[in-house]
């Protein structure tokens, strides 16, 4: 149970390729933080230098206040869950789970309590005995997850431990996850490239990419007001729709023209432009492919569009369609929304009209990429 | 960064570029030409990257002396800055080393360092010590063991006086150039300790104790316990003889001038001027150098290819789908690599001499009559035949082993979806287990074609060399038709003379023949370049 | 191919071809059958040579026919009598020690070059590369002149043999550092996050799981003091009290021993090679496995 601070972490390789620019962060006793990024942006990178796997070039990290910068992984009291597991393969689950503390010099009589109590909370007693090469993946696993638990370790660190698993053990894992977490209570820093993992685990989500912070904040700070056109798109699945509009401004009343067709921007979207004082020109608008919703000719604000493909998910289906000057646009529709005759019509070539409600555009600059209303 | 004037000029005069000889092609382009042409296209660039090579190399060269010259810059202006900026305890470790750790309390690291200290001045000073070897270094001893005849008491009496020896002067004086190496090395250390103590100081941390450089080195600094051993065995053992013997190329060192009866001296390029000048074709030792060179290569060619392709042969045959009793027939072949290879290479050698097994039979059997034997060892072309042929029974188990191995490794998918592409065995073999054979063993192609160049045992036990080459009796070695260079080389200090010297500068040029071959070898294996194609 | 096709063509029966592809098939494999077993006898063949050489009585040179006329043990006898029993000790005791010392180090150095990124482990292993360009049997002129002032050679030259071939054996570092990458790096650091020091990582994870490259590590070591001549021949210089088997058993067939020793030649023969060709069947697994790893990796 412990903090941790960042202070202007740098990640400098020999190479001279830096991996992490001055990351500052403050994580608070027994929060969960979730790095996310796609691949190289210097997420690991970071949790690594946390452990004292990697050397921190420039900067410090602070453990409850303790500068480690010097300190080798063993003395950091850190607990790590890696991506492959890293069972030790020649021990038994038993050795393997009971091997820091028998570095500890543990008594033995506690050393086995203690490993046979996580391996009830995980499930796996009844493998004690086995190597790591008899279980299966997520039992693998759970004893990654053991090995990491019997340390009382002030800090739980995580990197991605849910990437080799299949999509559905996934999910089980995951919520085993937030449950372990409200057992554990402590400090989880939490590595993936999953924003769904990161969306439904962490307290707070840090968002990376090239090895710059883009963003931090809760699920919903980052879901509602992403601070620049990358985390928009990165977080929400499928991908936020993004694409160049004019906005227009009439007095305090801002409007956008998407594809032809003016979309009036009220309420406090517009209010919010205007306190920030927007100037009118060209900006790129996004908006969900949930927040899309069907129209009706003639409706205001419908935008004809052809179906391309139509994915059926089951519960939903994800409409990809294109506009008349060729922008492609996904839109996604609850399959209970639809009665049976339009269903049966959502064939390619299909026209239909869509259209957004102002509450749920995101405007972003078209040099900077910044959200329009940041603060 | 600032680049350095001359090889700006080698940049942008565009000499080298491949560009200037020949027209590029686009991938797209490329794909359009005739197979012959795509095949020129191919020959072209490969000899017009070589220039390209080439500037690479001196490029690096040049890249190299200028980080070694701003790495030299750079420690002088550290050291400067060092005794500017520090405070008296680290000034004083200029002069008396590991000053500076014991007034910080560094206690053990200041004593290992002043240890150091007091024996290297120790063993500069002492009467035999570094300096007396040092100065005797440039003359290699100028006065030899004298013997004079005394009259005591009226017996005549030989009085020895001892003299220089140059073999000790060499050697000493090799071994105090590394002293002073590392005594160099040590005080730089010793001056950055204390910049690093006072900097670990000023920011308020404390700083290491003995203790704790004991546990390092169980731990961050583990590596630095595990190479103790192995590293000074490889500079006592390896560099320090090696340096000793290219030095002795330099010299008339040899059986009768052995150093401490009758004195060597420093000869300058004399012996190289022996081993590699013509002089109108008559020079013994470049005849037989450019002879047994040739042969070498020859050798080494044969030895690695035949081998290898038969050997891959053999482990496909084995490995065939519906071939029953596949650990029989590898185990009969591992069999003959278990077996001390001096006991088969010396039998089969000895059943292929003039009276050996092999003539004697066919005498028996009446095939040949006695005075008609088959000249195995005895004809140059009969014996080099022979040699590569006793190698290949020697070389293919091993070489079925590695085979083995890869060709297990091949994805069955990719012969599957060649069979559905309808490729026949051949096609299948060239266009997939060969490729694939020859881009995982490329650098090992590398190694065993060195290697064979340099295979003493399998000449050596075999022929000895043999035989002898008459036209070249007169160089030392008693130079043999079948003889590698490295044969040679053990013949020449062998030998009656022991022309150490000799050996030398023909160990020497094995080394650059075998690193111009790896160099450029190397730069060429498609595993090197592209590492991932096969992943 | 062709062939099978045009049937294919014509419209016979889907058998026809089957049958073709299976007699073409017996009979590849009738052939090889037939290589398979020629190579067998030509590999094994010297070797029976000298089995059988080994016992013939009435003749002690080379001669022309291969099944002894009388038969008798007296050329192993003939060892007993001979300098063949303290070459024989000398190798063992050499190939012992060269098997435990060559094994430390050559896994000292080949864990470190895998495991550690310290600032000189480049150029280390650049030099380490250069450094073997250079043929080895030079360095021994000098090495000779040194052990013999330390008093290493001729009678006492098992442990400077020993010297020798351990000393240097860090640059044989290519295959275990080539078995020691492929496990993965990620278990030194969970142990070390679980609390190891480098060393315990090394003790505790990495050891246990490199038995067979230890196991390939003793194998060579020990096999090699074996076969190697030419170090043993400068080192023991000519004394018989010093020399190894390979440097001893080779003067039996100089020009002037042939005669007589040749049969004894074959029993020592026999001698060396039954206890290293048992100990190498039963490890041949380890054997495999390093020779093919190390080739891959080059």
């Amino acid at each position: 149970m412990a903090s941790v601070k960042l202070t202007k972490v740098k990640k400098i390789y020999d190479n001279k390729v830096v991996a992490v620019h001055d990351f500052d962060l403050d994580i608070k006793d027994k929060e969960f933080v979730v790095f996310v990024g796609p691949s190289g942006c210097g997420k690991s990178t970071t949790l690594r230098m946390i452990a004292g796997l990697e050397e921190i070039s420039e900067g410090t990290v602070e453990i409850d206040g303790e500068v480690v910068n010097d300190l080798q992984p063993k003395d950091r009291n850190i607990a790590m869950v890696f991506q492959n597991y890293a069972l030790y393969p020649h021990m038994s689950v038993y050795d393997n789970i009971a091997f820091s503390l028998r570095l500890q010099k543990v008594p033995e009589d506690v050393i086995y309590d203690k490993v046979t109590k996580a391996a009830e909370i995980l499930g796996i007693t009844d493998y004690l005995l086995r190597k790591p090469r008899a279980l299966s993946g997520g039992q693998r696993q759970r004893v990654a997850i053991g090995r990491a638990m019997v340390r009382d370790s002030k800090v739980f660190l995580m990197d991605e431990p849910l990437s080799n698993l299949d999509a559905k053990l996934r999910n089980q894992m995951r919520a085993e996850i937030i449950l372990l977490r409200q057992k554990l209570d402590t400090t989880f820093i939490y590595v993936t490239h999953d924003q769904t993992e990161a969306m439904t685990l962490g307290d707070r989500i840090v968002i990376m990419k090239d090895g710059y912070i883009q963003q931090v904040g809760t699920p919903t700070e980052v879901f509602e007001m992403p601070k620049n056109l990358f985390v928009a798109e990165f977080i929400g699945a499928p991908k936020m729709n993004t694409f160049r509009t004019t906005l227009s401004k009439n007095g305090d009343e801002y409007s956008v023209t998407a594809f032809g067709v003016k979309l009036p921007v009220g309420g406090e979207k517009g209010a919010a432009l205007a306190r920030k004082n927007a100037a009118a020109g060209e900006v790129i608008l996004g908006v969900r492919p949930e927040h899309i919703q069907l129209a009706k000719q003639g409706d205001p604000g419908a935008i004809p569009v052809a179906l391309e493909v139509n994915e059926m998910m089951g519960s939903e289906l994800h409409l990809h369609v294109y506009t008349e000057d060729g922008g492609r646009l996904i839109v996604r529709v609850p399959t209970i929304d639809l009665d049976a005759q339009t269903r049966e019509n959502l064939v390619a070539g299909h026209r239909l009209y869509i259209t957004a409600q102002a509450k749920v555009m995101h405007f972003f600059d078209v040099e900077t990429e910044e959200n329009l209303l940041n603060d | 960064m600032k680049e350095d004037g001359w090889s700006q000029v080698i940049d942008s005069n565009h000499l080298f570029k491949g560009a200037m000889f020949m027209k590029q092609y686009s991938d797209l382009e490329f794909l359009r030409l005739s197979r012959w042409g795509k095949f020129s296209y191919r020959l072209n660039s490969f000899f017009c990257g070589i220039p390209q090579g080439i500037k690479n190399a001196l490029f690096g060269a040049g890249r190299f002396f200028k980080k070694l010259g701003r790495g030299i810059g750079g420690e002088f202006g550290e050291l400067f800055r060092t005794f500017r900026e520090g405070d008296w305890k680290t000034r004083a470790s200029y002069l008396v080393m590991g000053f500076g750790s014991m007034a910080r309390g560094q206690i053990m690291r200041g004593l290992m360092f002043l240890l150091f200290e007091i024996v290297f001045i120790v063993y500069m000073a002492l009467p035999t010590g570094g300096l007396f070897w040092l100065k005797k270094l440039c003359t290699l001893g100028d006065h030899g063991v004298t013997k004079v005849t005394e009259v005591v008491y009226g017996q005549t009496v030989e009085k020895v006086i001892p003299g220089d020896n140059s073999f000790r002067i060499l050697l000493y004086g090799v071994l105090t150039i590394f002293f002073i190496v590392a005594f160099i090395y040590t005080w730089r250390l010793n001056v950055r300790q204390n910049r690093i103590a006072e900097g670990i100081l000023k920011s308020g941390k404390k700083l290491k104790s003995g203790k704790d450089d004991l546990r390092s080195l169980v731990d961050e600094q583990f590596y630095k316990t595990l190479l103790a051993l192995p590293l000074t065995g490889i500079v006592v053992f390896t560099v320090m003889p090696i340096v000793f013997m290219v030095l002795v190329a330099f010299t008339n060192y040899d059986g009768t001038h052995d150093g401490a009866n009758n004195l060597f001296t420093w000869v300058g390029l004399d012996n190289f001027n022996t081993l590699l000048s013509w002089q109108g074709g008559n020079n013994v030792y470049s005849a037989a150098f450019g002879e047994i060179l040739s042969w070498t290569l020859i050798w080494a060619f044969f030895a690695t290819f035949t081998n290898y392709f038969l050997g891959m042969f053999v482990a496909m045959m084995i490995n065939k789908k519906g071939i029953k009793l596949k650990k029989l027939w590898r185990t009969v072949l591992v069999l003959t690599i278990a077996i001390p290879q001096f006991i088969s290479l010396l039998y089969v050698g000895k059943m292929f001499a003039k009276n050996g097994l092999v003539n004697l039979s066919l005498i028996n059997l009446g095939w040949i009559r006695p005075g008609q034997e088959l000249p195995f060892w005895e004809e140059p072309s009969w014996a080099r035949i022979t040699a590569i042929v006793v190698n290949i029974w020697i070389g293919i188990p091993y070489l079925m082993l590695v085979a083995t191995g890869i060709l297990m490794n091949i994805p069955q998918d990719l012969y599957e979806s060649s069979r559905i592409d309808g490729a026949n065995a051949w096609q299948q073999y060239t266009k997939i287990t060969l490729p694939y054979m020859l881009f995982i063993t490329g650098p090992y192609l590398l190694t065993s074609f060195t290697g064979n160049m340099n295979n003493f045992n399998v000449i050596y036990l075999l022929t000895g060399g043999a035989p002898t080459n008459a036209r070249l009796s007169t160089a030392a070695g008693s130079v043999g038709h079948t003889d590698l260079l490295i044969t040679w080389l053990f013949k020449i200090t062998t030998g009656a003379e022991s022309k150490y010297y000799m050996a030398s500068v023909v160990g020497i040029m094995v080394f650059v023949v075998v690193a111009v071959i790896s160099l450029v070898v190397y730069n060429l294996l498609p595993s090197i370049k592209n590492e991932e194609d096969f992943q | 191919m062709k062939k099978e096709n045009i049937v294919m063509e014509q419209g016979q029966p889907r058998l026809k071809r089957h049958m073709g592809q299976k007699a073409a098939n017996t009979i590849s494999n009738t052939i090889i059958y037939i290589l398979l077993i020629a190579m067998s006898v030509i590999w094994l063949l010297p070797f029976i040579f000298i089995v059988l050489q080994s016992f013939r009585v009435e003749l002690r040179g080379p001669v022309g026919y291969v099944v002894p006329q009388t038969w008798g043990l007296d050329n192993y006898r003939g060892l007993l009598t001979s300098d063949f029993k303290r070459w024989y000790l000398n190798t063992f005791i050499i190939a012992l020690a060269v098997a435990v010392l060559q094994t430390v180090i050559v896994l000292c150095m080949s864990y470190t070059l895998s495991r550690f990124r310290f600032k000189m482990r480049d150029g280390l292993m650049r030099f380490m590369l250069v450094l073997g360009m250079f043929p080895g049997i030079l360095g021994m002129i000098i090495l000779y002149r040194v052990l013999k002032d330390l008093g290493l050679t001729q009678v006492n030259a098992v442990p400077g043999l020993i010297l020798v071939y351990v000393a240097s054996s860090g640059m044989g570092y290519y295959v275990s550092k080539g078995f020691f990458d492929t496990i993965p790096k990620s278990l030194d650091e969970a142990a070390r996050v679980d609390g190891a020091t480098r060393a315990q990582v090394l003790m505790k994870i990495i050891l246990p799981l490199a038995k067979p490259i230890v196991i390939y590590t003793v194998l060579t070591a020990f096999m090699a003091p074996w076969g190697d001549f030419v170090f043993a021949k400068y080192i023991s210089f000519g004394t018989s009290a010093g020399m190894n088997v390979a440097v001893g058993m080779y003067s039996w067939l100089n020009l002037d021993q042939i005669s007589s020793r040749y049969t004894m030649f074959c029993a020592g023969g026999v001698v060396v090679a039954i206890p290293v060709t048992i100990l190498f069947l039963c490890l041949q697994k380890y054997y495999v496995e390093g020779v093919t790893g190390g080739a891959v990796k080059g």
